[in-house]
């Protein structure tokens, strides 16, 4: 029940996610805008369409969007998503939950290379030298609030606020602002990337693609916003309290999925993207905020 | 244990055979022999690694090295059976990889010769438990392999590397003797028994001798600071060389550190500190600099110090776990280096394979010269693939699961009793994924260079066809060992518990080994499930999939795309390179435009290590300018080397009368 769930979640979400991301853009735009409804037609138009490939590729360039879809697919599993609970419960499961993302990421990024264009090599060379830096604060993160609660899946999120005393909140919100910094960035979302951009040179993930077309470029578009819902999935596990029953907890899911999108929408609306070298001083805040939770850790621990 | 020196007998009898046969049948007897050899050894080796159970024998040498213990127990066997496996299918890729010297007439007799006495030394290195007679085929194995090293020795920079080489291996011989030097004295014996029981009674003692150890067989294995003969050595060796090395030799200098482990038994916290901070400043310092390699065996070597530093992780991490009394944390990391060891060799060996394949039909090293060599060499390209998703930690291939026992490990450690404990695993933690990554790029830029895109040069042209038979079979058999144990951890893991159970008490061992297994067990479904998953959108997608037409690459609608204008190696490094600034020393040579008309102009930036360039040069200098005046002693006159040595013994015979008493 909760797998058919999830696959529902899974297939209708995600577009219903970026949609609200359009519409509310088109909103302070002061434009009617596209229906919500919009990138679901998007992607069963790419589905139906053939693709032109190019001649320097070679068969990496196919498989890769199929393991990128594949594993944040099998990635989603293990993410506690709109019934609070994990289809895959293992201890350490973010461990498995982060290499395997990279096994797309990897993928994603030798097909970017396998094209032979200088843009492509470009984004993918942006795109590793972020994740350098995304993973280790990501791992900080997850192992301290594991130490604070003796728990090491994706459930300790529910355990912060019974464990942590009077410094639940701010881990909390810190553990926010850390994940939805990843968010941005493995989402490639403005102030990191701005995935409507036209110039070339300007972009992360969206130039990695430029390449792909039809179904592959559908995969992808619909592996990138699974991505991106993980990631809200795992913010909306931090906010909802472990007290709520079935329906609050799938209502309230719902809901902070359709605030985050709100969020990320009117983000994207009022500032620029930073420029490139700016970049990497944004993503040291996520390092920043991961040592804070560590050092809030460490005292609630061993110091109080 | 007869079959044990039965399978020695075949190596040193293909030794001796290899010198007399004819030329084209040298590396036909050196694999049939360490064929047979692996074969034998595998007799005795599983049967002590599943049983448990040590066996050995002790034979008579001399007066002066008294009985010499042969001894395979768990953590022997499993160092046996990488070595003899890995050695085998090292011998048998050389078949191929050294055809052209054999065509150009090259006199390959010293080489199998040697190659097959590195691999007799190294199995007994694992087995002897007699300090002098382990110091004996140390010895032989260091000087064998630097024979193997410079077997283009006409070369200017091989034969550089190689002494280079013989500097360190005895710079690490003198800290290794002395640690058997001060057991020795102690406990006045040179058996490992002794050694054992004398730490266990005294361990005032076992602090000093395990830093030695650790700094002798460290240089070995390639920690940093210890690790500079490693990038040189590497691509100076021919690639069938180079993979045995890095792949099973260095993992000799792990076994003496985890034989000093289990004499000391219970770790002191400062020394498990100690090797836990120094792997991670391995695997950082190792991934770091091999991101800025353009040289494949030279990056390949820098990621052999990362891959040592990820055991040493375990290692310590599993130390640590003794130290504080944490049966989990030592099982899983002690589980995850030493399996670690075996994940090591297999995927770096692939890789050396694969990048020696490339280097056999290409002639360059230099990936910038390199692309496209997925079309000229399908196979290859898979390979090498593989061997990069493995050797990066990513799931299903092997690397992920050694990786995965690590961290949990750490994890498990982490609600700790101490807050320096707590505060280290964390950032270990942090710093082994931060290792992923780096590796992530560095693989990426690897094989996306090399075999993927459109060619650079003209070197790619010279690729006609995949590398031979004999060199792919032994790189598929790699590829597929690596997905095995990626696979089906739950089958592999049991050989690793059995060494891992000589350092923990077994009491607390059992029902973590049941969880370690399940853990793994439950995960190889997973990765099913994954496979499956892969399977079924592979196959939507070409049954979904209208038509597909050929283009051009996109190249914001120029439609006259060159090879030059693909993103270079450099470029692909540049970002993550410039970020890091401080931490790299940057030598640019530049020839600037000059002129109306510009000839001629290039940039070259080339990145030196910083250990050797501002610790390691500054000392040789140091030292030539000391030596250099002693140069005037060295006058060819021999009436004066007559007086210099008349001069020693006076000097040693006054010594003996004051001091001998």
């Amino acid at each position: 029940m909760n797998l058919l769930i999830n696959i529902l979640v899974l297939l209708f979400i995600p577009f219903l996610m970026i949609g609200v991301i359009k519409k509310t853009k088109a909103f302070w735009a002061g434009r009617k805008g596209v229906s919500i409804w919009q990138p679901l037609w998007d992607f069963i138009r790419l589905m139906k369409k053939s693709s032109v490939i190019s001649e320097t590729t070679s068969w990496v360039f196919q498989f890769a969007p199929v393991v990128g879809l594949a594993s944040v697919l099998f990635a989603s599993l293990f993410v506690p998503m709109i019934s609070g609970n994990a289809i895959i419960n293992v201890p350490f499961a973010f461990v498995i939950f982060s290499y395997i993302l990279g096994l797309g990421k990897f993928f994603a990024l030798i097909s970017a290379l396998d094209t032979g264009s200088s843009f492509e090599g470009m984004g993918a060379s942006r795109e590793a030298c972020f994740s350098t830096i995304v993973e280790p604060a990501f791992f900080i993160t997850l192992a301290s609030i594991a130490a604070l609660t003796q728990n090491y899946t994706f459930d300790s999120f529910k355990l912060i606020l019974e464990n942590a005393g009077g410094y639940g909140i701010l881990i909390v919100v810190l553990a926010v602002v850390t994940l939805f910094i990843m968010l941005l960035i493995e989402g490639c979302r403005v102030p990191v990337d701005d995935p409507t951009t036209h110039l070339e040179l300007t972009m992360i993930h969206e130039v990695m693609i430029l390449d792909n077309s039809g179904i592959d470029l559908g995969l992808i578009t619909w592996a990138s916003a699974i991505k991106m819902l993980i990631f809200e999935s795992l913010i909306a596990n931090l906010i909802i309290p472990a007290s709520l029953g079935g329906w609050e907890t799938a209502l309230a899911y719902l809901a902070i999925i359709f605030i985050l999108s709100i969020v990320i929408g009117t983000i994207e609306s009022s500032m620029a993207r930073f420029r490139m070298t700016h970049v990497f001083e944004f993503i040291f805040i996520m390092s920043i905020t991961a040592l804070i939770i560590l050092a809030l850790v460490t005292y609630r621990v061993y110091g109080g | 244990m007869e079959i044990y020196f039965l399978s020695l007998g075949m190596l040193l009898l293909g030794a001796l055979l290899s010198i007399v046969v004819k030329e084209q049948w040298k590396f036909k007897v050196c694999s049939v022999f360490s064929f047979l050899s692996a074969g034998l050894m595998f007799i005795p080796a599983f049967g002590v690694l599943f049983t448990g159970m040590p066996i050995g024998r002790t034979i008579y040498m001399s007066p002066l090295l008294t009985g010499v213990d042969f001894v395979i127990d768990p953590l022997s066997a499993f160092f046996v059976i990488v070595i003899s496996l890995m050695s085998f299918l090292g011998t048998l890729y050389a078949n191929g990889y050294m055809k052209p010297y054999l065509n150009k007439g090259m006199n390959v007799s010293s080489h199998c010769f040697f190659l097959m006495m590195l691999i007799a030394s190294m199995l007994m290195v694992v087995t002897v438990q007699n300090a002098l007679f382990f110091l004996i085929v140390w010895e032989i194995m260091s000087l064998s392999s630097f024979f193997l090293v410079i077997f283009e020795g006409e070369k200017k920079e091989v034969i550089k590397a190689g002494i280079k080489y013989l500097i360190y291996m005895h710079l690490s011989v003198i800290f290794i003797m002395a640690a058997f030097v001060l057991l020795n004295i102690n406990s006045n014996s040179l058996s490992f028994v002794t050694f054992t029981n004398y730490l266990h009674a005294n361990p005032e003692l076992s602090n000093i001798v395990f830093l030695l150890a650790f700094a002798g067989f460290g240089i070995k294995a390639g920690f940093v600071p210890f690790h500079n003969w490693l990038p040189d050595a590497h691509p100076a060796a021919p690639s069938h060389v180079s993979g045995i090395m890095s792949g099973v030799m260095i993992k000799t200098g792990i076994y003496g550190i985890l034989r000093f482990l289990f004499f000391v038994g219970l770790p002191s916290k400062m020394i498990s500190y100690t090797v836990l901070i120094i792997a991670v400043v391995s695997a950082l310092y190792g991934v770091l600099y091999a991101i800025t390699q353009h040289d494949i065996k030279r990056l390949l070597a820098y990621h052999s110090i990362e891959n040592i530093g990820i055991i040493g992780i375990g290692i310590g991490v599993g130390m640590l776990g003794l130290a504080y009394g944490h049966p989990v944390v030592a099982i899983f990391g002690l589980a995850g280096g030493i399996l670690h060891i075996l994940n090591h060799s297999i995927f770096k060996e692939l890789l050396f394979f694969a990048a020696g394949s490339a280097y056999l039909r290409t002639h360059t090293r230099n990936i910038e010269m390199l692309g496209g060599l997925i079309k000229k060499m399908p196979y290859t390209a898979l390979l090498f693939i593989v061997g990069s998703v493995a050797i990066c930690g990513l799931p299903p291939f092997n690397g992920f699961i050694s990786e995965f026992l690590i961290y949990a490990g750490m994890i498990k450690g982490v609600p700790a009793s101490e807050i320096n404990l707590f505060i280290v695993l964390v950032l270990s933690i942090a710093a082994l994924a931060m290792v992923g990554t780096m590796a992530m790029l560095c693989f990426t830029k690897a094989s996306g260079i090399m075999f993927l895109g459109a060619p650079r040069s003209e070197y790619v042209e010279n690729a006609k066809e995949d590398a031979p038979k004999t060199m792919l079979i032994p790189m598929t058999v790699l590829g597929f060992f690596a997905f095995f144990i990626g696979m089906f951890p739950q089958y592999i893991i049991a050989g690793v518990l059995s060494p891992v159970s000589m350092f923990a008490n077994v009491r607390f061992a059992a029902p973590v080994f049941e969880g370690a297994v399940g853990l793994l067990g439950e995960i190889s479904w997973y990765f099913l499930i994954f496979f499956v998953l892969v399977g079924v959108l592979m196959f939507t997608r070409f049954i979904v999939n209208k038509r597909s037409t050929k283009h051009t690459t996109w190249g914001c609608g120029y439609d006259r795309p060159n090879n030059f204008m693909q993103y270079t190696a450099s470029s692909y490094a540049d970002l993550f390179v410039s970020t890091l600034k401080p931490l790299f020393k940057r030598v640019s040579h530049i020839k600037k435009p000059k002129e109306l008309f510009p000839k001629e102009a290039y940039y070259e930036l080339e990145i030196e290590d910083i250990e050797e360039a501002y610790i390691v040069k500054p000392l040789v200098a140091w030292d030539e300018k000391i030596l250099t005046k002693f140069e005037r002693i060295q006058n060819g006159n021999i009436q004066q080397y007559i007086l210099f040595g008349l001069i020693f013994l006076i000097l040693a015979i006054i010594g003996m009368v004051y001091f001998g008493g």
